[in-house]
């Protein structure tokens, strides 16, 4: 894959508001964020002629969307899936420039997660009929990702002293990094002991071990290098992609190694295509469903040892000012839940230099880096980001950009 | 606690018909004879589509484990706090590789079927498998302690 290095861009971005009552539709949602991410790339929408979604039978396809703003599409596909999604889209349009089907991209998900849909299982989600794989786990009160993801943590606490502790820094990090984002649902920062504090979801996970539900849509543009050269921003580019990929067995629980995730694969696809390795990441996106899911990415890509995690993940390094922040808008955590497409924004943003906090001049790249709540969140000089995508244990996904000086 | 399990895929049939005789059964590849769970249609490790259902002893270990404290399915409610347990069966542990085994999702229950206190549940306790009738017509297979020694170092979470 190396011969794609830097060959396409990430060129717009668009968000809604996250809420947890939208009031709207996914439609209305989803051609609100389509248009702004059209928009922030300077394009109109007769420029776009491919269309990729992902969905969990909660959201609206993209002939809906393309038909509301006028786009005439050559391709377009709506796969199923949450997190994880994004980052193996971005690499499905990167083959679809390549062959020619397409000369721009859009890549969206709308949903309404907390009012209508909620992703912490309850609701519409609970009633839905028990087979195939569900069999296996629904009919012991296992059902919500909390449920099922938690095994692996305990494990890993089993394995290596991980402690709850620790992961709850993931938390406290993203909470401040929420308190410098203007958008963020929860902006209130929070300690590693109001973590612990906490009430029980399902042990070992506290409530805020667990991310937010929220309504919002979310929306990005893909096209050519040649191409990105007459847009708006300076280009972000595409080093490599990869998603979404498997561990040894998608179902995770019940063969093969149980405290590693998708990422020991994904990592042999995307750092040798884009010719760098973790040590050369200035900011990353590790998907925090749960505080641990961004400790166990983390740990799966190689920022750290195998059962270092946990060390890692409360040695400051994550946070604004440390060696590589992670989720810096405030992640699934704070700022919103979107399966993932808003920590790919938060990092294209980064890369731009033009993170949208607090700082009078954000807009126009001039940032304070004066990391306290209400402040700043602009990595300064950051060049190289990578997001790490998480459906489940066993699935995942990577994705690593480079500002328009890499 | 009322359940109700529909049985609306067929792989699953004789997993359940076994449970309402008081047997476990594991879907066995008839080329490579490895056992797998669950029961796909396929073999993971040989890829031939014949098997056959073997029985198995139902004995085990704790894997691992979560303590649900607030349910998500209503029928649950009245259960919670409750553990899932994930259970590696004494058969083919380590096999094909050192980090494979044959691994099941259930409840820890007492012998009269009540969700076991979390105080009692731990990684490396030793389990067999019994079987709850939740409907008129329905079994289904749970694990509880056997009193044996540990396999492995005992854990719990800690608080």
């Amino acid at each position: 894959m190396q011969h794609l290095r830097a060959r396409h861009c990430i060129v717009g971005i668009g968000e809604t508001e996250y809420s947890r009552a939208s009031g709207r539709s996914t439609r209305a949602l989803g051609v609100e964020a389509v248009r702004l991410a059209i928009m922030d790339a300077g394009l109109t929408p007769r420029d776009i002629d491919g269309m990729l979604s992902y969905h969990s039978n909660d959201s609206t396809p993209s002939v809906a969307i393309a038909a509301d703003l006028g786009i005439r599409l050559n391709t377009y596909a709506d796969v199923i899936g949450g997190g994880s999604s994004t980052e193996g889209l971005v690499a499905y349009a990167m083959g679809l420039l390549e062959v020619g089907l397409c000369h721009a991209v859009v890549i969206f998900r709308a949903m309404n997660g907390y009012s209508e849909f909620r992703i912490g299982g309850t609701g519409a989600r609970a009633a839905t009929p028990v087979r195939g794989l569900e069999l296996a786990d629904r009919p012991y009160g296992m059902l919500s990702a909390g449920q099922r993801f938690a095994p692996v943590f305990m494990r890993h606490m089993y394995e290596y002293g991980t402690t709850s502790a620790q992961v709850a820094h993931v938390k406290a990090a993203h909470s401040r990094h929420a308190a410098a984002n203007p958008k963020a649902l929860v902006r209130t920062p929070v300690t590693v002991e109001e973590v612990l504090a906490s009430r029980w979801v399902v042990k070992p996970l506290h409530l805020l071990d667990c991310c937010l539900e929220t309504d919002n849509a979310t929306a990005l543009v893909v096209t050519s290098a040649d191409r990105a050269r007459d847009g708006r921003h300076p280009p972000v580019r595409i080093l490599a992609a990869a998603g979404r990929v498997n561990r040894d067995r998608p179902d995770y629980f019940y063969q093969g190694r149980f405290t590693t995730v998708a990422g020991v694969h994904a990592r042999e696809l995307v750092f040798p295509a884009a010719g760098i390795g973790p040590e050369d990441v200035d900011v990353t996106g590790a998907y925090d469903a749960f505080t641990f899911t961004a400790m166990l990415q983390l740990e799966a890509f190689g920022f750290c040892e195998q059962g270092a995690g946990g060390q890692y993940v409360s040695s400051g390094a994550i946070e604004l000012g440390g060696r590589r922040p992670n989720n810096t808008s405030g992640g699934h955590l704070c700022e919103g839940y979107t399966h993932g497409m808003s920590m790919v924004i938060e990092n294209v943003r980064q890369l731009r230099g033009t993170v949208d906090d607090y700082c009078a001049r954000a807009a126009q790249g001039v940032h304070t880096y004066d990391y306290r709540p209400g402040g700043c969140r602009q990595v300064r000089d950051a060049r190289i980001a990578m997001n790490m995508g998480w459906a489940t244990p066993a699935t995942g996904s990577a994705l690593i950009l480079g500002s328009h000086r890499v | 606690m009322a359940l109700i399990v529909p049985e609306t895929d067929s792989e699953w049939h004789g997993y359940f018909q076994a449970a309402r005789e008081g047997r476990l059964v594991i879907r066995r590849c008839a080329d490579c004879r490895r056992l797998r769970y669950p029961p796909g249609a396929g073999c993971p490790w040989c890829a031939s589509l014949a098997w056959t259902w073997a029985t198995v002893s139902g004995r085990g270990t704790i894997h691992s484990y979560v303590i649900v404290v607030q349910a998500i399915q209503p029928g649950f409610r009245d259960w919670a706090p409750y553990p899932v347990v994930l259970v590696e069966l004494d058969e083919q542990r380590g096999e094909p590789t050192p980090d494979d085994g044959v691994r099941l999702v259930a409840n820890l229950v007492t012998p009269d079927f009540q969700p076991e206190p979390e105080e009692r549940v731990a990684i490396g306790a030793r389990v067999e498998v019994c079987f709850q009738r939740i409907g008129p017509d329905s079994v289904l297979p749970q694990f509880r302690l056997t009193g044996e020694p540990p396999a492995a170092r005992l854990w719990q979470l800690p608080g």
